[in-house]
């Protein structure tokens, strides 16, 4: 299964890396065809995606979300799975080119680690990871789409109008009410991963919050997209305000996921 | 003084305190939590560990500026609810009145409509009221109250953490199977039955059980239960959890030759010899499968019993006598007595833990769960018709978040419309 496995992750990565490569040439040559080839590498790379997940959960004989590998992941595929939502419900094509480079990163990062199927800890033995990890990893998913989005903000105030970027990027009130519709299902899912989580804690460790440096950064990632919605509701804010404020919220993501589990051991330090 | 109201009232104080919230958090985290001046010290510098114990960061969550930031944010939120309820409670009455409609500035209109219902039906707009000659509907009408109840949500959260931090009471048990031990003040006594550690194939851990009795002395009342990792059990308002294990061994003392007492030990007790109390056995250490390499410091191979031995150090008065590592069957002779350790085996370490407010907090936590998804998924959009005089319609429709995307969305209801 773990040959299966590896041969699948090679094949989703050569197809990220070719929609990658298909989504700048949609820019650089400026044909909405290799667009579509983009999407098709990125749908089937997805597909793969998915089932190189399924053969890592039949292989371990449980959800692969416990380490690592099997998290960075599962946060490409849900970055892939948004990304490719909100490209095909916004008819959004050139979020596509900025999605494209972020999964295969994280991917590239996922393949760094190690694969090794190890049998978990008594600590993890709980039903409540799976709604745990999997709602972290749809958070991340939402968070990387609004961080992609809010640099096309930021950037899009630099183009020039009438041309090609002009033409395929939606006006700036679009991008940030789409941006604000990717931030909703991040904090949505993400206020689940923090219950969900202290829930559990309460059952294994005998305490919901410690202030653990997970907990701790995940409050603060939640606290920045929280700052990100009052900021849009308030008057005489402009959008960039929380443009900004959304891709300081994907740093925190970031660090929630690999800085704290480097610099800051704590309880969530599972080796 | 109203300014000051209306400022400390605001959603732009909010902010300033959910950043600074988040600031104090963040750089609470990098330091490490609960240490000493020296540790800080060496760490660091010790003017920065001045700082860190001058500012309170050793111990910075539960410290007097983060309580005092995390209720003046209580109070901000405290007071936007109370502002807001009376104004939520009037828009929600003023759905039902077409008037409300009419003050209502529209974002998007569509004129000479010949059936304004189909455009309700194509944009979800359910139930469609007629008065006056006008239609009007509205979608997500209690959307307008998510915030009101994330807020509400988060206070109750807040509340239930920081009455559970300063009434809760937690205390740790040890012990081998057929133990009793005294929980803390309580009066209740915690007998441990048995205590397993179920391995797997591999011989990596899959699972900790123990299975325990309280009993209440003063009503002879007893229950049991068995708790493992992730499975605690409730018994006499209290939650008990399998929380650790280590190992413990039986310390057997001999004088000239016969047994003067036996005593079972954890690692990390001692015993004091029972008729020269003065004389102090310690067990430091255990390790199952002890090597020691060259130069290093001692220690076990694996979790294996393949070569136990025991870390031991002797006290007389006060004073050090002497300590060393005997492996299984060796024995530690000191003048008349002689100390033999044997039979390791596993000890459990239970969790004991009353706190009445987590419901409350669990409460808190549901409720803003439910909050966010009413302020986020339950967008109010508001639509009504006027008939004109040639005995067309224009429809008229608002959304709170909508923006052009709603635009967009009405635009094709009525393009569909119109063809």
């Amino acid at each position: 299964m773990l040959q299966i496995e590896n041969t699948l992750l090679t094949l989703v990565m050569i197809l990220y890396f070719a929609a990658m490569v298909l989504y700048f040439i949609f820019v650089a040559a400026k044909k909405d065809v290799f667009s579509t080839f983009a999407l098709i590498a990125q749908s089937a790379g997805l597909a793969l995606h998915t089932a190189t997940l399924i053969c890592r959960g039949i292989g371990a004989g449980r959800f692969p979300l416990t380490n690592q590998y099997e998290f960075a992941t599962s946060f490409a595929w849900a970055l892939c799975l948004v990304s490719l939502i909100f490209i095909l419900k916004y008819k959004f094509r050139v979020l596509g080119v900025f999605a494209a480079p972020l999964i295969l990163l994280i991917i590239g990062y996922a393949a760094m680690q190690s694969r090794e199927v190890r049998e978990v800890m008594p600590a993890l033995r709980s039903s409540w990871l799976v709604f745990h990890v999997s709602t972290a990893i749809i958070a991340y998913g939402g968070f990387g789409v609004a961080f992609v989005l809010s640099v096309i903000y930021l950037l899009r105030e630099k183009m020039k109008e009438g041309g090609f970027f002009d033409e395929h990027i939606p006006a700036k009130e679009k991008l940030d009410l789409i941006s604000y519709r990717s931030v909703s299902l991040g904090i949505l899912f993400l206020t689940l991963t923090i219950l969900t989580g202290a829930i559990w804690a309460e059952q294994a460790w005998g305490s919901y919050w410690s202030w653990d440096p997970k907990e701790t950064w995940s409050l603060v990632t939640w606290i920045i997209y929280a700052v990100y919605l009052h900021l849009r509701l308030r008057r005489g804010v402009n959008a960039k305000a929380a443009a900004v404020f959304a891709v300081i919220g994907f740093i925190c993501v970031i660090f929630t996921y690999i800085g704290v589990n480097t610099f800051l051991p704590g309880l969530h330090s599972y080796k | 003084m109203k300014k000051i109201w209306k400022f400390l009232t605001s959603m732009k104080f909010a902010i300033i305190l959910l950043v600074l919230l988040a600031l104090a958090c963040a750089l609470s985290s990098l330091i490490s939590q609960g240490q000493s001046f020296a540790w800080y010290a060496e760490a660091y510098s010790e003017r920065t560990a001045a700082v860190i114990m001058a500012l309170h960061l050793d111990d910075a969550f539960h410290s007097w500026w983060f309580v005092l930031l995390s209720a003046v944010l209580c109070l901000n939120l405290l007071f936007c609810n109370i502002l807001h309820f009376p104004k939520n409670v009037e828009r929600t009455k003023r759905l039902r009145k077409p008037e409300s409609y009419l003050q209502t500035p529209a974002t998007v209109s569509r004129s000479d409509v010949e059936n304004p219902k189909e455009i309700f039906r194509k944009l979800h707009f359910g139930r469609v009221f007629e008065e006056n000659g006008m239609l009007f509907s509205v979608r997500n009408g209690l959307g307008i109250w998510g915030p009101w109840f994330c807020h509400l949500g988060i206070l109750l959260l807040i509340l239930g953490f920081a009455l559970g931090q300063y009434t809760k009471s937690e205390s740790t048990v040890y012990g081998l199977p057929g133990q009793t031990k005294p929980l803390g003040e309580t009066g209740l006594n915690l007998t441990i039955d048995a205590f397993d550690v179920i391995l797997r194939e591999d011989d990596t851990v899959e699972q900790y059980k123990a299975a325990i009795t309280v009993s209440d002395p003063a009503s002879g009342d007893s229950r049991s239960a068995e708790i493992s990792v992730n499975n605690p059990a409730k018994l006499f308002g209290r939650t008990f959890y399998q929380n650790s294990t280590g190992w413990a061994a039986d310390v057997t003392v001999q004088k000239d030759g016969k047994e003067l007492q036996k005593e079972a030990l954890c690692a990390g007790e001692f015993l004091a010899v029972a008729d020269k109390p003065e004389l102090i056995i310690y067990l430091r250490a255990f390790y199952p499968d002890y090597v020691q390499p060259a130069g290093e410091a001692p220690r076990s191979a694996s979790g294996e019993l393949n070569n136990p031995a025991y870390l031991y150090m002797v006290y007389y008065k006060g004073e050090l006598l002497g300590m060393n590592t005997l492996l299984a069957g060796e024995e530690l002779t000191i003048d008349e007595y002689t100390v033999l350790f044997s039979n390791p085996r596993s000890y459990t370490l239970i969790q004991v833990k009353e706190d009445r407010f987590t419901g409350l907090a669990l409460i808190g936590g549901l409720i803003t769960m439910i909050g966010i998804f009413m302020a986020l998924y339950l967008q109010q959009e508001k639509l009504w018709a006027m008939r004109q005089d040639d005995g067309k319609w224009t429809v008229y429709g608002s959304s709170r978040k909508g923006g052009v995307l709603f635009k967009e969305k009405f635009e094709e209801a009525c393009g569909k419309n119109n063809e």
